[in-house]
């Protein structure tokens, strides 16, 4: 009953600490360790930093490097873009709004892999879109095999799948907006489109960069889709870098490389995260909030 | 414009962007109760009876229960029950001791939890393998339960929560001489009802979803999953349409049993951490 109060602190925290040391943080530590080691014939060799050396020098990391960036440049503007119009809408108090606030909820429950069996049929030449599209006079287009559509595709379903999630994001911080801001900018005569871009965006922002940074982090892994639709290919276009550290360590049994190609990954996200976190203690201030 | 009309057309906007939004699973759906030869029919030239279940069949359903997915969901539920369970215990305890006690690097340790929520799972996922085959789970439903427990953005909702509670009501309830247990399961749990929903709909969801993991920590596929079970079934059944979709329907619909009921508290809890975060 009496317990001191550091018996206590150790009680409860200690499994949810113990628990993220050791699943969370050592994997980090370790895929550092094992990037410093190659496995040649079943014997561990230490070579300092020459898996990031041969990475480095290494072509196919390099253009898979770039299939990673772009993709992550045009799926995370949309994706934020996207999700802050279903916001708009999903805030709109309109008769009948019960029913479509729960259909825009609705790709939530949807898992990726989910969206990408359904996806993948809808996406086959003789699938639905191409079917629609025909009726338009448009295609057959071969969406999944054709370099030149396959990494826009997968971008249109991780969209499809991702934007209601972070929508409930973006409600959240339309509904921390107090109205009177808003109804105050209406009485001094600022139409619809201002008040947006004025009014609203400005006080959205802390949320918008939470959203962009979190989505960011996701994206850069994104893994299912790449396994199940495509291995990488039609010739790289879709190969990227999670896909390519998986292929390494766990298809061609190269873990050095594996987890140096992670230890990329982490640091560049670790990087994205620090920069949020500055821009976020910076924003309130500039804000007046 | 007038008001009238800009109302219509948001309207308008909102109707046929839900309607969109939704036609692939409405697809899906309607085309897992035809017969696999009907799959593509009503397609070319385009017909809106495509969107129908013509002719009606429920003959995919019948066909991925006789290939064993009721016991692949009966494990996914598992581990997603055992996950849950252990995560509410484990990341309110944690939030409650965050919430309620001071002690000397405090906010540091919260700061971790924090940055371990923004790096995604999949980052660790491949290092996880090596920590988890030391400790000798591979192939063991513990590697998919247990580094899954611990969740940052749980004990952050928690705290979060906690946090908000009058200290009056911790300080009377000491006073009547109630333990601190006492106190979270009596004063604190039934408060946070809303927080316990959402954040256990978050640790459920979570498994539900999870697909690289299971896919490397179970690499014998005795004990399938539901993501990497469909996975497989994709591979092995690569034109069996209806089947491919009824297994997708399926595996969609489990989570969204429990999620339109609870919208409200998912979106209320994932939406407030955001804000704060």
């Amino acid at each position: 009953m009496n317990r001191s109060p550091v018996a206590l602190l150790v009680l409860t925290l200690a499994p949810a600490l113990l628990g993220l040391a050791i699943f969370r943080a050592y994997p980090i530590g370790l895929a550092f360790y094992e990037s410093l080691y190659t496995t040649i014939g079943g014997e561990r060799i230490f070579v300092g930093l020459g898996n990031y050396a041969d990475l480095f020098a290494d072509s196919g990391f390099w253009k898979s490097m770039r299939v990673t960036l772009w993709f992550n440049l045009i799926i995370n503007p949309l994706q934020v873009a996207l999700a802050l119009a279903l916001a708009l809408m999903f805030v709109q108090k309109l008769p009948g709004m019960a029913l479509f606030r729960l259909l825009f909820l609705i790709p939530i429950g949807v898992s990726l892999p989910v969206a990408v069996i359904i996806w993948r049929i809808v996406l086959l030449p003789e699938g639905f879109l191409n079917g629609a599209l025909g009726a338009i006079g448009l295609g057959p287009y071969r969406f999944l095999t054709s370099p030149d559509f396959a990494l826009y595709s997968i971008i249109g379903i991780a969209t499809w799948k991702g934007i209601s999630y972070w929508m409930i994001f973006l409600v959240g911080g339309l509904q921390n907006i107090p109205p009177e801001i808003n109804e105050a900018a209406r009485l001094e005569g600022a139409s619809p489109w201002q008040r947006l871009w004025l009014v609203t965006l400005p006080l959205l922002k802390p949320t918008l960069l939470f959203v962009l940074v979190a989505d960011i982090t996701i994206n850069f892994l994104l893994f299912a889709p790449v396994f199940m639709l495509t291995g990488g290919g039609p010739r790289g276009s879709t190969n990227v870098l999670m896909y390519e550290a998986y292929k390494s360590g766990f298809v061609f049994g190269d873990m050095g490389r594996a987890m140096a190609i992670v230890v990329c990954l982490v640091v560049m996200l670790l990087i994205i995260v620090a920069i949020q976190f500055r821009l976020l203690s910076s924003a309130p201030a500039r804000e007046g909030k | 414009m007038s008001p009238t009309a800009r109302k219509a057309l948001i309207y308008l906007a909102i109707a046929v962007t839900a309607f969109v939004f939704v036609l692939p699973l409405w697809w899906a759906i309607a085309s897992s109760f035809r017969p696999n030869d009907a799959m593509f029919a009503d397609l070319f030239p385009f017909t809106p009876r495509a969107l129908l279940p013509e002719p009606f069949t429920v003959e995919a359903y019948v066909a991925i229960f006789e290939r064993g997915f009721g016991s692949i969901i009966a494990n996914t539920l598992l581990v997603a029950g055992l996950t849950t369970a252990l995560g509410l215990v484990v990341n309110a305890l944690a939030g409650y001791a965050f919430a309620l006690f001071e002690f000397p690097g405090k906010s540091a340790v919260l700061g971790v939890v924090v940055v371990s929520f923004m790096l995604p799972f999949e980052a660790i996922a491949m290092p996880l393998y090596s920590v988890v085959s030391q400790l000798g789970w591979i192939d063991h439903v513990a590697a998919l339960v247990v580094p899954s427990v611990a969740n940052g953005l749980a004990v952050f909702l928690f705290y979060q929560f906690f946090q908000q509670v009058p200290k009056d009501y911790y300080e009377a309830a000491r006073l009547e001489g109630a333990g601190w247990l006492r106190i979270l399961w009596s004063v604190y749990v039934p408060l946070s009802l809303p927080t316990c929903i959402s954040a256990g709909l978050m640790l459920f969801i979570f498994q539900w979803e999870a697909f690289l993991w299971p896919l490397l920590a179970m690499p014998a596929q005795q004990f399938k999953v539901i993501q990497v079970g469909m996975a497989a079934f994709q591979d092995q059944y690569t034109t069996a349409w209806n089947q491919l979709f009824g297994a997708a329907v399926i595996t969609a619909l489990i989570p969204m049993l429990l999620l339109i009921p609870l919208q409200r508290y998912y979106v209320q809890g994932l939406a407030g951490s955001g804000i704060k975060g």
